[in-house]
């Protein structure tokens, strides 16, 4: 998955566990940006009656940095906290919720939201934001989708808002993918262990659909993100690193007495996403906790895993004669310099016509965005490899196929942007999990919060 | 918009009023003490208090008490306007008995230090039966 339950400590912390991150120009408010931090992986639907929410003891952060030094610049912080109606009752909600201060919904969310920036300098944009309730059922959210529209709360300064649960909108054939990378498409090409188990191409299968997510959204205008005087696609001021963490108090006791915990100590890092699918498939285990601990700055000691990425290695293993160059490239030892400029700086001027979303010499994962590069008006889900770059790695919009991007790019497909004598294996053009965004239930809203409207409890699963 | 200093509390949002000062201060920066303890370690040190006898209020004073006398022995992480209000809960973690080692928790704020004599008494305090012992 694209970090959920990534790493064996952070799996254990769900309302702490950020699982996607998607930072991109806002295609109907073309000069702002839309920042999306998700939390609470996997979410049941029909998971009452303590229904998900976010930690009220969590400081959940989205950082920007816009000199290139990999340090945030501007920070947005959202503390939550949640407010019971009734103790004595045990159940989520009383009768139906039909609004977002209904007498009939008990248990409810509040969060408040502050701009941080390096100077020291807060701002308060607002508090006691509401979250819509979860999508329990017809009977109890019968107007789910308005109720939700209605938790988007304009603040001053033209910025949206919006916290609360969403439909997972990120697509990966995890089943096949973690059984030792048997891509369905392709599963006949598979060296299958000598089991002789499949023996045609079968669809992906999205292991994500039909569940929710938490996400954390905000719009801000571009202005407000970037060094001032950015102009035009090549000035480096107008190109912004992005990520998400979340933090934990560093000494959490269980009051027995009261039962509840106490939280006491500074905030200490227990997450952290930037690019997609790094600290799941990039990162070595035994580092995964750590890399969670760190800021995208002190990346260049985790550079080595992106020169000899693991999963390059194992592709012309598990798919014998099916990735031959890719395998001499292996062997040689030669570095990956194509996804250090992809997924550690950014991609200079120069290599791909048009385009640039490098953030100069620090080594470090964040997910960058050009913001002088307009919405595509056909987008391509596999981004500046389809000829859209407007997609990731040029920031992620949520429908992007990060999955395959990362794929074909680990199987040589962009080694030719730093060396152009290789020649990527056929394969690395065509490998997929065999997911697009129709694999998606419930289907991307064209305007903020973008993601679709949560699976409710009542109807999933089917 | 409105500007606010670093340790306005957020009003209607008591949730939000624990993460203001160090809360920013430890989230945009990287982190300055030595390698943090584990929680079991934590909540070991914290449940060896829970037979101490020393209320929150003491730990507080002990805090306050043995900060300027100890600050050229300790790291802090914590500005001292940043301890916290005095009711709130204090949690001690004794790192070392035998080198003095303590970590004091209130708030949003951590202060380590060095205090061979009173890592002993918490120590002493923390298991009564060998206090019963002596």
């Amino acid at each position: 998955m694209s970090s959920h339950r990534e790493a064996p400590e952070i799996a254990k912390d769900p309302v702490a566990d950020s699982t996607d991150l998607y930072a991109f120009v806002s295609p109907d408010r073309p000069d702002s940006v839309t920042l999306i931090a998700n939390y609470v992986p996997l979410q049941a639907p029909a998971g009452g009656p303590n229904f998900y929410q976010f930690g009220d003891h969590v400081l959940y952060e989205i950082h920007i940095d816009n000199d290139g030094d990999a340090r945030p610049d501007i920070t947005y912080q959202f503390r939550f906290t949640t407010r019971l109606r009734d103790p004595a009752t045990f159940l989520y909600n009383l009768g139906p919720i039909l609004s977002l201060d209904s007498p009939n919904w008990n248990s409810r969310q509040f969060y408040s939201v502050r701009r941080v920036e390096a100077s020291g300098r807060v701002t308060e944009l607002g508090s006691g934001l509401p979250c819509p309730p979860c999508n329990v059922g017809p009977l109890s959210t019968p107007e789910y989708a308005r109720l939700a529209r209605e938790a988007v709360r304009r603040l001053d300064g033209g910025i949206k808002v919006f916290a609360g649960q969403r439909a997972e909108g990120f697509y990966v054939d995890l089943g096949s993918i973690f059984d030792l990378g048997n891509l369905r498409p392709f599963e006949q090409l598979h060296n299958q262990f000598g089991m002789h188990l499949f023996s045609g191409p079968a669809p992906g299968v999205n292991a994500t659909n039909h569940v929710n997510v938490h996400s954390i959204a905000i719009q801000v205008p571009i202005a407000d993100l970037v060094r001032r005087g950015a102009r035009g696609v090549d000035d480096p001021r107008a190109v912004i690193g992005v990520w998400t963490t979340a933090s934990r108090q560093r000494v959490r006791l269980w009051d027995a007495d009261r039962g509840q915990d106490v939280d006491s100590g500074p905030f200490r890092q227990v997450s952290r996403l930037g690019n997609p699918l790094i600290n799941e498939v990039i990162i070595a285990l035994g580092d995964k906790d750590r890399w969670n601990t760190l800021p995208p700055a002190d990346d260049k000691q985790f550079a080595h895993y992106y020169a000899q990425p693991g999963l390059a290695g194992l592709l012309p293993v598990l798919y014998p004669d099916v990735f031959p160059n890719l395998a001499a490239l292996v062997k040689s030892g030669k570095p990956r310099a194509d996804l250090e400029a992809i997924l550690l700086t950014g991609i200079p001027k120069g290599i791909i016509s048009g385009f640039q979303n490098n953030t100069g010499p620090v080594l470090a994962d964040m997910l960058r965005l050009n913001t002088a590069i307009a919405p595509a008006a056909k987008p391509n889900i596999v981004g500046p490899l389809g000829g859209d770059l407007a997609g990731f790695p040029n920031g992620r919009r949520v429908f992007d196929d990060v999955v395959t991007v990362e794929l074909r790019a680990v199987a040589g497909l962009t080694v030719p942007l730093v060396d152009p004598s290789f020649k990527p294996d056929g394969a690395a053009s065509a490998v997929t999990d065999g997911l697009d965004p129709s694999s998606v239930s419930a289907p991307y809203l064209t305007r903020f919060p973008y993601l679709g409207v949560p699976y409710d409890g009542f109807h999933n699963p089917d | 918009m409105r500007n606010t200093d670093r340790n306005h509390l957020v009003p209607g949002n008591p949730g939000a009023a624990q993460s203001e000062s160090a809360g920013t201060a430890g989230a945009m920066a990287p982190s300055t003490h030595p390698s943090a303890p584990s929680r079991r370690s934590v909540l070991a040190g914290v449940a060896g208090l829970a037979g101490t006898g020393l209320a929150a209020g003491q730990l507080t004073t002990a805090l306050a008490a043995v900060g300027p006398r100890q600050a050229a022995g300790r790291t802090r992480t914590a500005a001292a306007s940043e301890a916290g209000h005095p009711d709130e809960p204090v949690v001690v973690h004794v790192r070392d008995v035998r080198s003095g080692d303590i970590e004091f928790f209130a708030g949003t704020s951590h202060v380590r230090l060095r205090d061979h004599a009173l890592a002993a008494r918490l120590a002493r305090a923390a298991h009564p039966a060998a206090r019963s012992a002596r």
